[in-house]
């Protein structure tokens, strides 16, 4: 290039236009904040933009262009309705990204969030999109000048930091390093695998290299697998956990339940026997979304009504996460010896053996001295972790609240594996096809070796897009994954043009933590399912429907590292092996 | 040929196909010049199935020299070139001057549109055997200061790299009955695209033969280090082909192979590879004879070692020319390769260039999507080399796609519609193959059969029982236990001829084994690209640019000099806003002037030689003098 240079590169933006657009894949992303906020917006950019909005909302003709249609949203799959949304089409290039989009504004619950990003994940053609990657294709399609903000590069500079500073907290955890070392013995086996293709018929690389690279392919592939497969964690928050309150008659459940739920939600009389049917209600605990059950209470009744109310409270427990077994404090404290056997009667038969909290009502009733022998006959191990309580007033809700969220934190692991953000819908994914890749690995080995470090290379950038190992290979990317803070000034229009006046608060580099995170999820309301009620660490309800106060801030996975591996795993690994 | 008397390799075969592709000549003399002709990696995939050959060295030279001198409107003059002849520079080019022609040691001056020096290791060339050393690029010819000194003087880094070659012996001196022999292919696979076959019948090639290093020899190696000054200095030398002392040194108490490879059909000279030492001449001789089959072998010259100087190669444009001096091209050693190959593959882009130069034509590049060769040179002009640069598979991204078989399809074309350089023989003969590989697919794609009919057809493959929908005899011949041949078979009348066409059914069989793995790559692949077309003026002075970069940004965008976007991203160290900042502050700068206008670091006026003027250039001042 000479004496045009500058003109050249002018030229290739210009170049950029919609016509390239056609043979990339389509991406998708959350736009909006995480955390429960009133609206999420997902956003695709591609060619398959169509095809996913008419595959969603299940008809056939788009919405007309930028302009804002209702529709019901479904799982293409399974058909399960997943949310009613606003929706709108932006054929290209009239879009933000310049290339065909499809915004879908539905309601912003995790599980609805989560639901949606996994049926648009399912589509050919569809991936989630890398952090920035939406402004980096309005970049590349000539439709962002990076000289209009005045200072913006300064101000990257010094979000990046905050950025970085954010993705490092996150992946400082054990997960991280989890992945981290994955990532590494990939690395190395690559390297190995590269070096007998490169070296072993003139120079002495001996054959058993391979066998090694076998081993720890197999050894990844095991741990890879009992790692996707570790429980229902994600699903659980989904969904929600289940929580079960039960019990004898008359031992306070339906109290318990109105207690916890900040409202009459359940009707409660001092008759044994009271509810028959379950009573159901969703909330938020300590950030984890809770259904909560009040079934009827555990007696052989006669009366049939109460009899399929037992019934019906029996199969509740059984597909139960966690108990809370309520029972008379009153009526045992003469006999703490009972405690056991009276819970034994409560908690379902067939295995496998559930989380259980033993909730003692009515601990108004008690003397000074009965409470005591109570305490004691609960400090053993033999009983599941047990609380006083008085549904009347409210004496131990505090413990109770915070018995429940500790045991709601073990059911749901590691608050990083369970955050039901978009980043976990990531991780998933790429470790599905991380795993996919090491599959087709042995499969290669046999025949041909390319081939099979083909899928080394690939396993491995799927690992590298979820530990964000930054290569000086991806600066290119990264600059657009950074630049994603940009969105602040970018994303300004395309808001206004939705006419929807949901707001994202919060300063810019101010992304949440996760503690941040969690405590911004209970205090949301949102109206998605399940139904959330606020419920605050001190058990009281929060005040009227607020959005939550979560910046949108993408919780930063950087991008790939695989770029010029190449010559990476040349200097780093091969060379040491050879010496 | 200089040293070993072999061509081709892993990697290295597949920068012969590629300057084949472009019309090269050494893929072509090797088919005419080979004694022993093998194809490395056999097993491991067509993607990185290394050509090689044992060459007839005089054969090679005969063969060679008539192709140039019959060559038409080519001119060949020998002589020593002692200095550079320059004029002012050319405006709208950045450089401080131009070059416009050679002087020869005997006072002539040869003028030029453009020149292109490949000087091998005679720059400053010194060979060392034992604790001797004298000024020579190889044993027996002169080293080259006059024109080291010129470059140093114009202000270009300079670095020192060293290498070696064994000692040779006489063939009759040994015992090769007690030794491994090595047999050449029973059917030799031609280097060029235009080679039906090769010029040596199978059963006439030389064989090779494998012994082995003892302790006995590392012994020697380890008593005499202090009568070794090559080895002991900290001079840059090859990793990757290191001289018998590095091995015994870096792995001690292991055995070495070494490859006993003859020189010629009528040589009694044999190379002994893997064995270059720089030891005395006597001692090199005790280290010979207590190896296997060579214990009465006769040294008939010692091995030696030669240290040289290279320029950085980051001060080159993808296109091999200097950007310190306009129209002077550099290819070779003289930018810090070493082999045969890399030289080759420099060579036929610097010279399609320095002509493209000479006629006003854009420059003729090839991406890093393209070829091994785009690999070599991006790495090569991006990221410099501190020590001897060899071509490997696994530098290669794309390596799936770069292959050998296919590099007449990537290339071939570009270098007949770009340059002029490939003649329409070969450019009608790619394009007719191309075409009928096209067809071929799209036949293989069209022929459906249900599993349960492929399995009873071809019971050796197993084709998962879950599919019931038709499957493509594109998808069969994707199975290792599946060719052309057999597929003929089943479908006569489709296929019959494409498989009759040998060459044709061995690229086809190939093409749809990696298919699926190129198209993943195709948007990965896209995405260099992208980055790639994103030009960076190549004149622009990082040290006053107006811009919002670190003193250290500055430094390491000076020494590297990135021509792209891409290259950008490839150099350790430089931050997202270093580079988002260099973007705004090139296009903000093209917005207020209309033009150019950047501060260049060229001057302006015709220095005057022979003064230090040049020699302070911006270079010294940057991090790039120490990293030598």
């Amino acid at each position: 290039m000479r004496a045009g240079s500058c003109g050249s590169l002018l030229r290739w933006l210009a170049k950029r236009s919609y016509g390239c657009a056609q043979q990339r894949d389509t991406v998708f992303a959350v736009s909006s904040g995480h955390g429960k906020c009133g609206v999420a917006v997902i956003r695709t950019s591609g060619p398959a933009s169509a095809t996913a909005l008419r595959r969603l909302t299940g008809r056939d003709e788009l919405p007309r262009p930028r302009a804002v249609a209702l529709r019901r949203i479904r799982d293409p799959g399974s058909a399960e309705p997943l949310d009613r949304g606003l929706v709108v089409w932006f054929p290209g290039p009239h879009s933000f990204t310049g290339e065909d989009c499809a915004e879908l504004h539905v309601h912003g619950g995790p599980a609805v969030v989560s639901g949606v990003l996994q049926a648009l994940g399912r589509l050919p053609g569809l991936r989630p999109a890398e952090p920035g990657e939406f402004t980096k294709r309005a970049f590349q399609n000539g439709k962002l000048d990076l000289t209009e903000a005045e200072g913006l590069g300064d101000l990257i500079h010094a979000e990046t930091e905050a950025q970085r500073r954010q993705a490092l907290r996150q992946m400082e955890g054990e997960l991280g390093q989890l992945y981290q070392r994955w990532s590494q013995e990939l690395t190395q086996a690559l390297a190995y695998i590269e070096a007998f293709i490169d070296f072993s018929e003139d120079d002495n690389v001996e054959e058993d290299v391979l066998t090694r690279v076998d081993t720890a392919v197999a050894q990844l592939d095991r741990e890879l697998r009992g790692h996707l497969q570790d429980g229902r964690r994600g699903e659980r928050l989904r969904g929600g956990v289940h929580v079960v309150i039960a019990g004898p008659p008359n031992a306070g459940k339906s109290s318990l339940l109105n207690l916890l739920c900040q409202r009459p939600a359940a009707i409660v009389s001092p008759v044994p026997g009271t509810t028959r049917d379950v009573v159901e209600t969703t909330l938020n605990v300590g950030g984890y979304p809770v259904v909560l059950s009040d079934t009827a209470g555990l007696r052989d009744a006669r009366d049939p009504v109460e009899q399929e109310g037992v019934s019906r409270a029996r199969d509740r427990l059984q597909q139960a996460d966690l108990v809370l077994a309520v029972l008379d404090a009153a009526e045992l404290a003469p006999q703490p010896g009972r405690l056991a056997g009276a819970l034994q009667a409560v908690l379902p038969p067939s295995p496998p053996p559930r989380p259980c909290l033993l909730v003692l009502n009515k601990a108004d009733l008690l003397a000074e001295q009965s409470r005591g022998a109570l305490q004691q006959a609960c400090a053993g191990d033999t009983l599941p972790p047990a609380c006083l309580l008085s549904c009347m007033t409210r004496e131990g809700t505090a413990t109770l609240l915070r018995l429940l969220g500790g045991q709601l934190q073990h059911i749901c692991g590691d608050p990083l594996v369970g955050s039901p953000s978009l980043t976990q819908t990531r991780h998933r994914l790429h470790l599905t096809s991380c795993l996919d890749a090491l599959g087709r690995y042995h499969r290669g080995r046999a025949g041909d070796l390319v081939l099979a470090a083909e899928e080394l290379r690939l396993a491995r950038r799927h690992l590298g897009r979820i530990t964000g190992q930054v290569g000086a290979e991806d600066i290119l990317d990264i600059v657009f994954r950074d630049f994603c803070i940009g969105k602040k000034a970018v994303f300004k229009g395309t808001r206004s043009t939705t006419g929807l006046g949901w707001s994202l608060l919060g300063a810019p580099g101010e992304e949440p933590s996760l503690p941040q995170y969690r405590a911004a999820q209970s205090i949301g309301v949102t109206v998605g399912r399940p139904r959330v009620q606020p419920l605050g660490p001190s058990g009281k309800a929060e005040g009227p429907a607020r959005e939550a106060q979560v910046h949108g801030m993408y919780m930063g996975m950087s991008g790939g590292g695989e770029g010029h591996l190449c010559s990476r795993v040349w200097t780093r690994l091969v060379n040491p092996v050879l010496g | 040929m200089s040293c070993n008397p072999s061509f081709g390799g892993i990697g290295k075969g597949h920068l012969m196909r590629e300057v084949d592709a472009l019309d090269g000549l050494c893929a072509r003399l090797c088919d005419r010049s080979g004694v022993h002709y093998k194809m490395l990696n056999r097993r491991k995939g067509p993607a990185v199935w290394g050509l090689r050959a044992q060459v007839d060295r005089k054969l090679y030279k005969e063969n060679m020299q008539k192709e140039i001198l019959n060559t038409p409107f080519l001119t060949v003059h020998e002589g020593s070139v002692e200095d550079l002849l320059l004029k002012e520079p050319e405006s709208e080019h950045p450089g401080k001057c131009q070059v416009s022609g050679v002087l020869l040691g005997d006072g002539s001056k040869v003028h030029a549109g453009s020149v292109i020096l490949t000087t091998g290791t005679f720059l400053r060339g010194m060979v060392l055997i034992g604790l001797e050393k004298h000024p020579a690029g190889r044993l027996g010819d002169q080293s080259s200061t006059g024109l080291a000194q010129t470059l140093e003087k114009l202000g270009f880094a300079v670095g020192r790299l060293k290498t070696g070659t064994p000692p040779r012996l006489a063939k009759d001196t040994i015992d090769f009955s007690i030794l491994a022999r090595q047999w050449a292919d029973s059917h030799p696979v031609p280097f060029s695209f235009l080679s039906e076959t090769v010029w040596i019948k199978p059963e006439d090639q030389l064989s090779c033969y494998l012994t082995y290093t003892n302790p006995k020899v590392e012994k020697i190696i380890h008593d005499n280090l202090y009568l070794n000054n090559h080895v002991k200095e900290t001079t840059k030398g090859p990793r990757y082909c290191p001289s018998l002392e590095s091995k015994v040194l870096r792995f001690p108490n292991r055995i070495h192979q070494l490859w006993l490879e003859p020189e010629g059909l009528d040589s009694n000279i044999i190379y002994p590879q893997g064995m270059s030492m720089t030891l005395p001449p006597e001692l090199q001789e005790q280290v010979i004879t207590c190896i296997q089959g060579l214990e009465k072998a006769k040294m008939v010259q010692p091995g030696y070692g030669v240290q040289y100087d290279f320029l950085d190669p980051r001060q080159l444009t993808a296109s091999l020319e200097s950007r310190l001096v306009q129209r002077l091209f550099f290819a070779g050693q003289i930018n810090g390769t070493t082999g045969y190959e890399e030289a080759a593959a420099q060579g036929i882009i610097a010279g399609i260039n320095a002509c493209l130069r000479v006629c006003g034509k854009p420059p003729f590049t090839i991406s890093r999507t393209e070829g091994y060769i785009g690999v070599l040179i991006d790495d090569l002009t991006t990221l410099g080399t501190s020590e001897p640069y060899r071509m490997f598979t696994s530098r290669v991204e794309f390596r799936a796609f770069l292959r050998p078989d296919n590099a007449d399809s990537r290339l071939t074309p570009r270098g007949f519609e770009e340059t002029g350089c490939v003649s329409r023989q070969r450019y009608e003969r790619t394009s007719q193959i191309k075409a009928a590989i096209e067809e071929g697919v799209a036949v293989l794609k069209s022929l459906q059969l249900p599993p349960s009919k492929w399995s009873s057809l071809i019971p050796e493959i197993v084709i998962s029982s879950s599919r019931s929908s038709p499957v493509r005899a594109f998808d069969i011949l994707q199975y290792p236990e599946v060719n052309m041949e057999l597929l003929a078979r089943i479908f006569p009348e489709s296929l019959g001829k494409l498989a009759e066409w040998r060459e044709l059914a061995e690229r086809l069989k190939i093409e749809v084994v990696y298919k699926l793995c190129t198209s993943n790559q195709q948007q990965e692949m896209e995405e260099v690209r992208r980055d790639e077309a994103l030009r960076l003026p190549e004149n622009l002075d990082y040290f006053t640019i107006n811009a919002s970069l670190s003193q250290e940004m500055r430094e390491k965008l000076d020494s590297n000099r990135p021509q792209t976007i891409g290259a950008v991203s490839r150099i350790p160290g430089i931050t997202p806003a270093a580079i988002l900042n260099l973007l705004r502050f090139v296009k903000t700068n093209r917005q207020r002037t209309g033009g150019i206008k950047v501060p260049f670091r060229t001057g302006r006026s015709l220095p005057e030689r022979n003064t230090d003027v040049l020699g302070k250039s911006e270079f010294q001042s940057s991090n790039l003098s120490r990293a030598f």
